[in-house]
């Protein structure tokens, strides 16, 4: 598709496109959505990671919280312990206080279950009571004296309470404590405490801690001496390690918790973060593909619509465009300057136009009526339109249906050419064709008249040659009278021969007059009436034919009577030259006439043509002058059409009249002799009107 | 001598009979070829002079290329052609006239004029044929009689001829009988005339 030049590419368009300064808003929302995408998958991260701080913290602080417990529960016993061996060993002597205390001892033990055996001993090692045998057993309770004076022999007499493990490795939960019981400064005693610890953690630890977390009892060894996982096993994920101490001897207690790790992917923000993102940018790529698509198709349309606005603006064709009422819609600059106005005032409007001339209207509107109902024929058709100024000029139209998207028709489309130059010039060939024929056949007269001088020069030189010599004779004295008769007798012979040239000549001419033939003139005037309206359509005048009806057949010389009427509408035409266009009118009318009215051919009906037309008239100069050879009042004319029109007339027995038209102008008519008895009868063509 | 050339039978017979009325010897010829049989034979230049009278029209050749022909040849001087023309020919003999005919006559003609036209063509053929002959003696000369001939018409004595040119008394004798034999003259003082 070749583009005119003068339209600007987009790129020229917008320079700034080539530095790619136009891309830099889309950078900007590329940003930031990266950094809202990345902020939105940190969020949960950090989310993540917060939760885990905190439940590692909720580790420790329930940790912390057992530690305490246990701690408590411990010093408690201690304290209660050490009330009742104080007790014990203030009372010694009394057997019936003493049995009440060993009752205390043995309540207090059945109701701590982590305590599986405590033991009152005095400052000399003797067991005052303990929670688990009689007294009245003494051989069981020295064995018992004395596996307690080995386990702690040297510390006995210290006043710093003190725990070992279970000297059993079979009760490795086991853990015995000493609590001396002081007494003015002294050491008066000692309680000697066997500790479970495995139940001293089911019984302190409540169970919901138990629940989420394995609770483990590492001694110094870190073998585990005691654990609760009610729970199930830790995740090795929350994990705290906490020191408890006893007298002289430490345990860890680590706590394992039982959750696993927050997990960033199940967790639904995140997943409708990710989704969301993900929808974010693929709407965005769409968008952007999308607004790259439009930007496209509207450089394509920019494109599209600076080529047609070119193609529309090269064109010498005016184009036109209706909608289906006959408002105009669309009228291209070449269509404005045709007719000289401007676009604005013309599209909207409806009929009548500012460009219809007003003699033509009716045809305008008959061809208006035929373009709303949708009858009017493909092929173009010309009439005349009006510029702005006056000015008649010839037009080409070509209509064509406009049609939209789905089909349906929204109007008509013209193109209109002005055909004006080229009716000028078909004008001109014909002017030109009609004076190389009028050339042609003054040439052809002049050669025959040539012919004719020289065939009879020659002759009348010779006669005049005899003669004078004859003369010149006569004149000598010696005279012979025969040399007279010879020169005599050949100046006869001579004009005799000069006689049969002219009498050829006549013969010659005669000849022409046994063309006539019947004719019928409404006939004959509609095969002229294309030649007439020829010459009519470019001068911008109506003609206008009125035929009798039932005409007479006349006899004539066909071509001798078309030259007649051709020439005669062809003055009229002419005279009407100078008339504003609504007064050109040129009228042919053919009627019957009857007898009476001419003395001449009283016997005889006639029939009569007439050409009028509206035109200057003819002066009385002019009236006298008309039928002189060689006289014309037009500046190209040879002053031989009347004449020759006259000639043919009168050689049809007719005689060509003129007078002035009762509205202005000339009336030109003649009348031939009705064949009779042959009349023609004709239908239905009344009267044609053009 | 009147030479009529026309290729009209009726006309050759009327010019020939109009010219005998009025004494002037004819002759006829049908067309421009049979008198150019005359040419090549020599005219027989006659004492009362001679004329042409030439038809333009004719078949074959024209009186134009007749013409043409004859005044190649330098002899339209010493037979003064009149041209006959129809209407159409009027040019042509007008640019003929230019290139030396004597005169051209429209037909139909005014016949004693043509006459006596001839009669003035034949008088100025006669001072051509007079003009001619005096050339053609003078070319028969001598480098050395034309200068002695010079000096006779300056009308110096034979002494001073010789004195000038440089040579006797007596050869300038013998040139001058020379000269007054080749000119065909008996003095001086014709020569003089012949020259003039």
């Amino acid at each position: 598709m070749p583009i005119p030049d003068q339209i600007p590419s987009p790129s020229k368009r917008y320079p700034l496109t080539r530095f790619g300064l136009v891309s830099w808003p889309w950078l900007l929302p590329i940003v930031l959505v990266l950094l809202f995408v990345a902020v939105l998958l940190w969020l949960p991260w950090q989310a993540k990671k917060l939760e885990a701080n905190e439940r590692q913290e909720q580790l420790i602080a329930d940790t912390l919280w057992v530690e305490q417990a246990l701690q408590f529960q411990f010093t408690r016993n201690q304290e209660s312990l050490s009330l009742i061996a104080h007790d014990f060993i203030h009372i010694a002597n009394d057997q019936t206080q003493n049995t009440q205390l060993l009752e205390r001892l043995r309540l207090f033990v059945s109701s701590n279950h982590e305590i599986a055996q405590a033991l009152i001993f005095d400052r000399r090692q003797q067991i005052l009571g303990s929670s688990l045998l009689k007294l009245d057993q003494p051989a069981q309770i020295e064995v018992l004296r004395q596996t307690y004076l080995q386990l702690n022999k040297l510390q006995f007499l210290s006043p710093k309470p003190q725990c070992l493990p279970h000297p059993d490795p079979k009760q490795i939960d086991g853990m015995i404590c000493r609590f001396p019981v002081v007494q003015d400064g002294e050491v008066a005693g000692n309680v000697f405490v066997n500790y479970r610890l495995q139940v001293l953690l089911d019984e302190t630890v409540p169970w919901w801690f138990a629940q989420e977390n394995e609770l483990r009892l590492l001694n110094f060894d870190e073998k585990v001496v005691a654990k609760r996982a009610a729970g199930g096993f830790g995740r090795n994920v929350y994990t705290h390690n906490r020191a408890l101490e006893f007298p002289q001897l430490n345990f860890t207690l680590h706590t394992n918790s039982i959750k696993t790790e927050p997990k960033l992917l199940s967790n639904l923000l995140v997943v409708s973060v990710v989704i969301l993102s993900l929808g974010l940018v693929w709407s965005l790529i769409a968008l952007w593909r999308d607004i790259n698509r439009r930007l496209r198709a509207e450089g394509a349309l920019r494109k599209e619509a600076a080529f047609r606005a070119a193609m529309e603006n090269s064109l010498v064709t005016g184009l036109r465009a209706r909608d289906m009422e006959g408002r105009l819609t669309y009228v291209n600059p070449s269509f404005c300057k045709m007719i000289g106005v401007p676009a604005d005032e013309l599209v909207g409007r409806l009929p009548p136009m500012p460009y219809w001339a007003p003699e033509a209207t009716e045809t305008y509107q008959e061809r208006f009526a035929q373009i709303l109902t949708g009858t009017v024929q493909p092929e173009a058709y010309e009439t005349i339109y009006q510029r702005a100024n006056g000015e008649r000029f010839p037009v080409l139209i070509h209509e064509s249906a406009l049609v939209d998207e789905h089909g349906k028709q929204t109007g008509w489309m013209s193109s209109i050419l002005d055909v004006s130059e080229l009716k000028r010039a078909e004008e001109l060939s014909r002017q030109h064709e009609e004076k190389m024929h009028a050339n042609a056949r003054l040439a052809t007269m002049g050669e025959m008249a040539s012919m004719l001088a020289h065939e009879l020069n020659q002759p009348l030189a010779a006669i005049s040659s005899y003669t004078t010599g004859a003369l010149n004779i006569l004149e000598q004295p010696n005279l012979e009278p025969m040399h007279l008769r010879l020169a005599l007798e050949k100046a006869r012979d001579q004009a005799q021969r000069a006689g049969q040239v002219i009498k050829s000549v006549h013969e010659f001419v005669r000849k022409r007059e046994t063309a006539r033939a019947p004719l019928a003139l409404d006939e004959l005037i509609s095969n002229l009436l294309p030649l007439v309206e020829l010459q009519a359509h470019s001068a911008q005048v109506k003609v206008q034919v009125e035929v009798q009806a039932h005409l007479p057949m006349v006899a004539g010389d066909r071509v001798l009577l078309e030259q007649v009427i051709l020439n005669l509408s062809r003055n009229a035409i002419e005279a009407m030259a100078q008339n504003p266009p609504e007064l050109r009118h040129l009228k042919i009318v053919v009627s019957q006439i009857h007898s009476n009215e001419s003395d001449k051919f009283s016997t005889q009906s006639r029939v009569q043509i007439s050409v009028q037309d509206r035109g200057h008239g003819i002066n009385d100069e002019v009236a006298q002058q008309l039928f002189s050879p060689f006289f014309s009042t037009k500046s190209s004319g040879m002053g031989m059409g009347l004449n020759i029109c006259r000639t043919a007339v009168e050689f049809h027995g007719g005689q060509l009249q003129h007078r002035p038209h009762p509205q202005g102008g000339t009336i030109f008519e003649f009348s031939l002799a009705a064949i009779t008895g042959e009349a023609k009868d004709l239908q239905g063509n009344d009267s044609q009107e053009k | 001598m009147l030479y009529i050339v026309d290729d009209e039978e009726v006309l050759r017979d009327a010019l020939g009979w109009l010219a005998q009325s009025r004494q002037i010897k004819n002759q006829s010829f049908a067309s421009a070829a049979a008198f150019l049989e005359l040419v090549h034979g020599g005219i027989p230049f006659s004492e009362e002079g001679d004329c042409l009278l030439l038809d333009v029209r004719m078949p074959e050749m024209n009186g134009i290329a007749l013409f043409d022909i004859l005044s190649a040849q330098q002899l339209t001087q010493r037979l003064p052609v009149i041209f006959l023309t129809g209407h159409g020919d009027v040019p042509m003999a007008v640019d003929a006239l230019k290139r030396g005919a004597f005169d051209f006559v429209e037909k139909p003609f005014n016949d004693n004029n043509l006459m006596d036209r001839v009669q003035q063509a034949m008088t100025a053929s006669l001072k051509a044929s007079a003009a001619f002959d005096v050339q053609k003696r003078l070319q028969s000369l001598s480098q050395r009689e034309r200068e002695v001939l010079d000096l006779i018409l300056l009308g110096r004595m034979n002494k001073q001829i010789a004195d000038d040119l440089g040579i006797s008394m007596r050869t300038v004798e013998v040139h001058r009988s020379n000269i007054f034999e080749k000119m065909q003259i008996k003095s001086a003082v014709e020569l003089a005339g012949l020259l003039k």
